[in-house]
């Protein structure tokens, strides 16, 4: 198990964003995430990584316990998220933003070394934009890259920290369904080449039963089933949810 | 030597010159010595201001702590400009570390009224007891000594002083921005919450900002009364902060070179409006006004402005 998490509960205020969710991603799996939008599911990323704490329950890292961990240091363990909202650094170069995250696991970070030295990480940051087809626009600041390149970088970024782990928030969020189909297709490739695990959000379920091997459903809060993505196609609660006006 | 670029070793050769410039009077010396060193001071607020993203209101503390330094220590008959710069880094060093620890806590307009709140304490401190002489501080130092038997007596000696300041300080802040740490640091100033899920301890970063900067300013407030002969509260006043940022901006924000060039051009247009109409501020307040609304980008935009003007013509 890369991944556990335990009855983990989130609530702002009066509204319960999250009640008792567990689930279990084993390493090298593709896990993926549904339901309907305002289902939970940027929440629970969000306890994964560190940003909130759960009012209850844990979270388990490679056996170790993360729950209320900072992200920087929930990082640190080898754990990468993008956003669904695209999160880079605008205004410095497509290189740059891979290279910043990149040098974050150079030998001199952290270390009265970095104050002077500059770590050569230009190696591992072209080989992730050519992987995304990014190194012809390697020098544009990345505030004009287009959606879809943009959407690219997000994932170099969280790459380019060398994570075990995996978290993407629906990767292919505002793009068209041809591009959605190339996306999922190279997010696959390099996940499988990298040896990662992969843990996938999407509101889309078309993206996710062609890639998961495990298939959660969040709905209100709660996760409804899990199971095969085969397994969730057909379960009623899920259609349920679905087709069921579950956005009202 | 690499970092520091032999554009810059030009330009320093020529300032290093300066005093040769025939009819080179006491006076446009002691000008360009407090127009470098207000430079150099907007140098390092641009660490802050233009790498880091963070606004402080508080600088003039730093500035005012050096000077205080290196008058008490000279006060009491020590005359070593090595001993005073070194006093002034840890009495700078250890309120710098107070003053970061919680302003860092907290981000944007919280952060810049942080740093002025402390800045005002000191300010009031030095200002209302008479520990330091009160509102007239601490007068009629002595010259300082570089060596045993190299007094700094001479206006040429003291710019000479101020100018190898400034070439270690900018040297200092090319490595760094051109260093891991430098680049993290602009990281933080695009976007701070993707900085931390990217692994990195972002109020760690930011105080090492400040504390740089801070420090780099304190040297400057050190060198002050070697030149002054005198430390006074008003040194610390916020309107002295202001004037810091005022030069990075009309310098331009992240170039380094711009707030060198935004100090010196602060400093002796100050001096030459000031000494034609008491009302100095709103000729100074109408450049500036001009300055942010046609070049945002500061007076070292002027020359990527045109840079790009002839790239575009060329292509």
């Amino acid at each position: 198990m890369i991944l556990e998490v335990e009855n983990v509960s989130k609530r702002f205020g009066a509204l319960a964003a999250l009640t008792r969710v567990s689930f279990a991603v084993e390493t090298g799996q593709v896990f993926s995430v549904i339901g309907p939008n305002g289902a939970g599911k940027s929440t629970l990323f969000n306890v994964v990584s560190g940003l909130f704490a759960p009012n209850t329950g844990r979270v388990r890292f490679r056996g170790e316990d993360i729950t209320g961990l900072p992200p920087e240091r929930v990082n640190r363990l080898g754990l990468a998220k993008t956003f669904q909202i695209t999160n880079i650094f605008p205004e410095i170069s497509v290189v740059d933003n891979v290279r910043v995250a990149a040098q974050s696991r150079a030998p001199e970070s952290g270390r009265p070394a970095s104050l002077w030295r500059r770590p050569d990480v230009d190696g591992s940051a072209l080989g992730l934009l050519e992987a995304f087809g990014l190194a012809g626009r390697r020098d544009a600041h990345a505030k004009n890259l287009s959606h879809g390149e943009q959407r690219y970088l997000e994932i170099c970024v969280a790459l380019a920290t060398s994570p075990t782990l995996l978290l993407l928030d629906e990767p292919t969020a505002g793009m068209t369904p041809g591009e959605t189909r190339d996306a999922t297709a190279l997010i696959r490739k390099v996940v499988l080449e990298r040896g990662l695990t992969l843990l996938l959000i999407e509101h889309d379920m078309s993206v996710v039963m062609g890639i998961s091997d495990r298939v959660a459903v969040l709905h209100f809060g709660e996760k409804i089933a899990e199971g095969t993505p085969d397994a969730i196609r057909n379960d009623p609660r899920v259609i349920e949810a679905y087709l069921g006006g579950g956005d009202d | 030597m690499r970092a520091f670029g032999w554009r810059a070793v030009v330009v320093f050769a020529l300032l290093a010159t300066l005093p040769l410039v025939p009819g080179m009077s006491r006076y446009y010396l002691l000008l360009a010595f407090d127009a470098l060193l207000f430079g150099a001071i907007a140098m390092s607020l641009d660490l802050l201001m233009g790498y880091t993203g963070l606004v402080s209101f508080g600088h003039a503390a730093f500035y005012g702590l050096g000077a205080y330094a290196t008058a008490i220590l000279m006060e009491r008959g020590v005359q070593s400009v090595w001993a005073c710069v070194g006093f002034a880094l840890l009495v700078v060093g250890l309120y710098a570390l107070v003053v970061s620890y919680f302003a860092t806590a907290r981000r944007g307009i919280y952060f810049a009224l942080l740093t002025l709140i402390f800045a005002e304490v000191v300010y009031t401190f030095f200002r209302y007891t008479q520990t330091f002489g009160g509102s007239d501080g601490i007068q009629g130092l002595p010259d300082a000594t570089l060596f045993p038997g190299l007094v700094l007596d001479t206006p040429v000696r003291k710019y000479y002083l101020v100018l190898v300041y400034l070439a270690g300080a900018y040297a200092i802040c090319r490595v760094l921005v051109a260093s891991h740490f430098g680049r993290v640091l602009v990281a933080i100033r695009e976007n701070e919450d993707r900085a931390r899920f990217l692994g990195y301890n972002v109020q760690r970063y930011k105080m090492g900002a400040c504390m740089i900067s801070a420090l780099l300013t304190g040297v400057a407030g050190a060198i002050y009364p070697m030149r002054s002969a005198f430390a006074t509260p008003d040194l610390m006043l916020w309107t002295e902060s202001g004037e810091f940022i005022i030069s990075v901006m009309i310098g331009g924000l992240g170039t380094l070179v711009g707030p060198i060039i935004g100090g010196a051009f602060f400093t002796i247009l100050r001096d030459k409006v000031s000494s034609f109409v008491d009302w100095y501020f709103i000729v100074i307040g109408g450049v500036l006004i001009v300055i942010v609304l046609f070049m945002p980008r500061g007076l070292l935009g002027l020359r990527q402005l045109f840079a790009r003007r002839s790239g575009r013509a060329a292509a």
